[in-house]
C-alpha cells in the first residue's frame, strides 16, 4: 500500500493551566490514505479542534510525531509550517473565514498570492475562476463575501481550499453556519470532491455529516477511537 | 518570474491601500501628527535657507576686506542716543596715516535738505562723501543702472549719466559742486540738462558738475522700500561745513589691505579711536567703546544666531509632533491589529509566514505616514510665507528638505509601523482564526 497522507504516532497535546496540566489529546494514532473521506465526532470539549489543529500545522504536538505525506513535521520551524500548510493542507471553517474586503476570486486565490514567484497574477486569476467553476459560482467572481448567501460563502471557502491541489482539506463544521438543506448542498459538494479523489477529513458533531464519510473516528476526553459507521452504530 | 513578485509587491500595495481607505477619516487623523511635523520641517530649513540667502546677499554688499565703522548709540530715556564723542572726518583721514593694515577709507554723512532751482523745490537726502564714493555704490552691488544686463561689470563712470563726479582736491577744498540723482534732476530741471547750473542747498550755493544715470536696486524686496534716484552727492567736507551747525557723526567703509588680516586691521582701529577720543579702561578693565564695528564676519554671526533660535524651535516643534504622529500611527495600526486577528488568522492558514504578515501591516503605516508626509510638505511649503513674516522676512524653500521631509515620514511608518507589524505577525493562528 502507498504512503498515507497523514499518519500519526501517539500524537499528545497537553496544556499547561498554571499549576495543573491538561491533556487535550491522548497519543492519538491516526492513519489516513489518499482519497479516504473521514468524519471526525466528538462532543465539544473532547480534543477533536485540537487534532484538526495538530494535522492542520496550525499547532505543534506535545509529543508523538505527525508524518504528513511520509514528512515528519515535529522539527519544522514555523515558517516552513506556514510553507507546507499553504501548499498541502486546504480549510474550509465554520463560519467561511472570508476576508470581507476582497472579491470572491481574490479569496480563493489567496493561498497563491503567498506563494512568491510562483503565480503569475493572470495564472491566479486563471486557476481562482477554474475553482469557483468547480463549485458553481464562475458567475459571482466579483462579489465581495457580504454580497453572497451562506452557502455561496462557504462554496467559495471550498474553492479556495481547491486551489492549492492540497493533499487533504480540512472542514471544521462546515455546515454549522447554514440550514439543513444548503449544509446537504456542501456534503455532497464535498463527497463529490472526494469521489474525483480529493482526501476529505470533516470534524462535525453532527450525525448527518457522517453519513457522507467513509470512516469515522470518534474522539472522548482526549483519546481517538476509531468506530463503526454511525448509521450501523444508530 | 521576476515580473510576478513585483505583481505580488503591487498586491501588497493594493491591499494597505484598500484597508486604509477603508478608515478614511481615522487615517486623516492619525496622519496629522506627520503633517504638522513634515511642514515644520519644511519650515525649519526654509528659514536656514532664507537666513543663508540673506547671508549672501550681506556678502554682496560688505567686501571681505571692509569694516563698517559708525558712533555708538545706546538707549537712553527710551531713545537710541549717540554716546560719547563724535565720530569726525578728521578722525578717518588720520586714520589712514595712522593704521598701518588699512588702504582707504570711504566716508558718508547724510542730511535732509531743501533743495531749490528756480522755481522748483524738493525735499531730499543730501550725502556728502569722498571722492571715491563712485567705486563704494559699485563694489556694494546695492544698486545697478535700469536694465542693466547683469553678467556685465558696472563701472563707476556707467553711474553717471552727464558730467563728471567730483575729485580728491574737491573734496579736500570743500568745494560747492554736486551730483543729482536722475529723479532729482528731473523735479529740479524738469529735462533741461542741469550741468553748468547753480542749485541752492538750503542756504548755499552749489554748482551742478554731474547726473546719475537711473538706478533700481539689485535686491527686487528692496524696490519699494527706497528710491536710489533721489538724493545728491556733495563733497563730505563741503556738507560738513555748509550744512551743520557742529560737526556731524560720520558714517565710514574702510578697508583693510588684507582680507585675511582683517581682525588685526580691526584691533588697530580700535586702539587708534580709543586713543583718539581718549577712552581709558575703566576699573573692571574694560573700555567704553562710543564706535561701533562691523565685517561680514559678525553679521554672519548675528543672522545665524537669529536663524539658530528660530530654527531650534521649530526643530522642537517638529520633533514633538512626529513623536506624538509616530505614536498616533502606533496605536491606529494597534488597533487594527486587533481588528482584523481573524484576517490574520486566515492568512496564516492559507500559508502566509511571518514576514508577509509584517510586511502587509508595516506598508499600511508607511502608506499612512507618506501620504502625511505628503501633505505635510504642502503645508510647509504654504505656511513658508508665515514663518517668512515671523523671521523678519527670511525664509526660502530648500529643494532638499521636500526628499527629505518625505523621507523622514517614510521613516516615521517604519519605526513606529514594525511593532505593531511585529506583534501581528506572532499571532497565534488558531487564537487568532477563534476571534471574534
Amino acid at each position: 500500500m502507498s504512503e498515507p497522507v497523514i499518519r500519526s504516532e501517539k500524537l499528545t497535546r497537553t496544556y499547561s493551566m498554571g499549576e495543573s496540566v491538561i491533556t487535550a489529546l491522548r497519543e492519538a494514532d491516526l492513519t489516513i490514505h489518499a482519497g479516504e473521506f473521514i468524519a471526525l465526532m466528538g462532543a465539544s470539549g473532547s480534543g477533536k479542534s485540537t487534532l484538526l489543529n495538530l494535522l492542520g500545522l496550525l499547532d505543534r504536538a506535545t509529543s508523538g510525531e505527525y508524518f504528513l505525506e511520509g514528512k515528519p513535521v515535529s522539527s519544522l520551524r514555523r515558517d516552513e509550517l506556514a510553507d507546507l500548510r499553504g501548499r498541502r493542507i486546504g480549510f474550509i471553517f465554520q463560519n467561511f473565514n472570508l476576508l470581507p474586503r476582497l472579491s470572491a476570486w481574490e479569496n480563493v486565490a489567496l493561498p497563491l498570492a503567498y506563494r512568491k514567484g510562483e503565480f503569475a497574477v493572470q495564472d491566479q486569476i486563471d486557476r481562482a475562476r477554474e475553482a469557483l467553476t468547480r463549485v458553481h459560482l464562475e458567475n459571482r467572481a466579483e462579489h465581495n463575501p457580504m454580497e453572497l448567501s451562506g452557502g455561496e460563502r462557504q462554496r467559495v471557502a471550498i474553492a479556495r481550499a481547491l486551489i492549492t491541489q492540497p493533499a487533504v482539506i480540512l472542514a471544521d463544521e462546515p455546515t454549522g453556519n447554514l440550514d439543513s438543506k444548503t449544509g446537504v448542498e456542501i456534503l455532497r459538494l464535498l463527497k463529490e470532491l472526494n469521489e474525483e479523489g480529493r482526501t476529505i477529513i470533516v470534524v462535525t458533531h453532527d450525525m448527518n455529516v457522517a453519513q457522507y464519510a467513509g470512516r469515522v473516528y470518534h474522539m472522548l476526553d482526549g483519546t481517538l477511537y476509531e468506530s463503526e459507521l454511525p448509521h450501523v452504530a444508530a | 518570474m521576476k515580473a510576478s513578485y513585483r505583481m505580488s509587491l503591487l498586491d501588497l500595495l493594493r491591499t494597505a491601500l484598500r484597508s486604509v481607505s477603508a478608515n478614511k477619516l481615522r487615517a486623516a487623523l492619525t496622519m496629522l501628527g506627520v503633517v504638522i511635523g513634515v511642514a515644520s520641517v519644511i519650515a525649519m530649513l526654509a528659514l536656514g535657507n532664507g537666513a543663508r540667502a540673506a547671508v549672501d546677499a550681506t556678502f554682496q554688499s560688505l567686501g571681505a576686506n571692509q569694516i563698517q565703522i559708525g558712533q555708538r548709540f545706546t538707549m537712553q530715556d527710551g531713545e537710541l542716543q549717540p554716546t560719547g564723542k563724535t565720530l569726525t572726518f578728521s578722525d578717518g583721514l588720520d586714520m589712514l596715516t595712522s593704521v598701518p593694515l588699512i588702504e582707504r577709507v570711504e566716508m558718508s554723512a547724510s542730511k535732509t535738505v531743501k533743495a531749490r532751482f528756480g522755481k522748483n523745490t524738493v525735499e531730499i537726502n543730501v550725502t556728502g562723501t569722498t571722492a571715491d564714493a563712485l567705486d563704494g555704490i559699485v563694489s556694494s552691488g546695492d544698486v545697478q543702472p535700469v536694465g542693466w544686463n547683469s553678467d556685465a561689470p558696472i563701472s563707476a563712470e556707467s553711474l553717471l549719466a552727464d558730467g563728471r563726479f567730483f575729485s580728491t582736491d574737491e573734496v579736500f577744498a570743500g568745494a560747492p559742486v554736486c551730483v543729482l540723482g536722475y529723479q532729482t534732476a528731473l523735479d529740479l530741471f524738469s529735462g533741461d540738462n542741469p550741468i553748468g547750473e547753480t542749485i541752492w542747498i538750503d542756504r548755499t550755493r552749489c554748482l551742478v558738475i554731474g547726473v546719475a544715470v537711473e538706478l533700481e536696486s539689485t535686491d527686487v524686496q528692496q524696490r519699494y522700500r527706497s528710491d536710489p534716484n533721489e538724493g545728491l552727492l556733495m563733497p563730505i567736507s563741503t556738507v560738513i561745513q555748509t550744512l551743520y551747525d557742529e560737526e556731524p557723526s560720520v558714517y565710514m567703509v574702510v578697508h583693510a589691505k588684507d582680507a585675511e588680516r582683517i581682525d588685526e586691521a580691526k584691533e588697530q582701529i580700535k586702539e587708534y579711536l580709543r586713543a583718539r577720543h581718549q577712552i581709558e579702561q575703566d576699573a573692571d578693565g574694560n573700555y567704553q567703546d562710543d564706535f561701533d564695528m562691523t565685517t561680514r564676519n559678525d553679521i554672519l554671526g548675528q543672522q545665524q544666531e537669529a536663524a539658530q533660535t528660530f530654527s531650534l524651535l521649530l526643530t522642537a516643534m517638529a520633533t514633538v509632533s512626529l513623536l506624538v504622529g509616530g505614536i498616533g500611527i502606533m496605536n491606529v495600526m494597534m488597533v487594527s491589529v486587533t481588528e482584523r486577528t481573524r484576517e490574520i488568522g486566515v492568512r496564516l492558514a492559507v500559508g502566509a509566514k511571518q514576514k508577509d504578515i509584517v510586511s502587509q501591516f508595516l506598508l499600511e503605516s508607511i502608506l499612512i505616514s507618506a501620504s502625511g508626509g505628503l501633505a505635510g510638505i504642502v503645508l510647509g511649503i504654504l505656511a513658508i510665507p508665515l514663518a517668512a513674516a515671523l523671521n523678519q522676512g527670511v525664509a526660502l524653500l530648500y529643494p532638499g528638505s521636500i526628499p527629505l521631509a518625505f523621507g523622514v515620514a517614510v521613516l516615521i511608518g517604519i519605526v513606529f509601523g514594525l511593532y505593531p507589524a511585529i506583534r501581528a505577525a506572532r499571532l497565534d493562528p488558531i487564537e487568532a482564526l477563534r476571534y471574534e
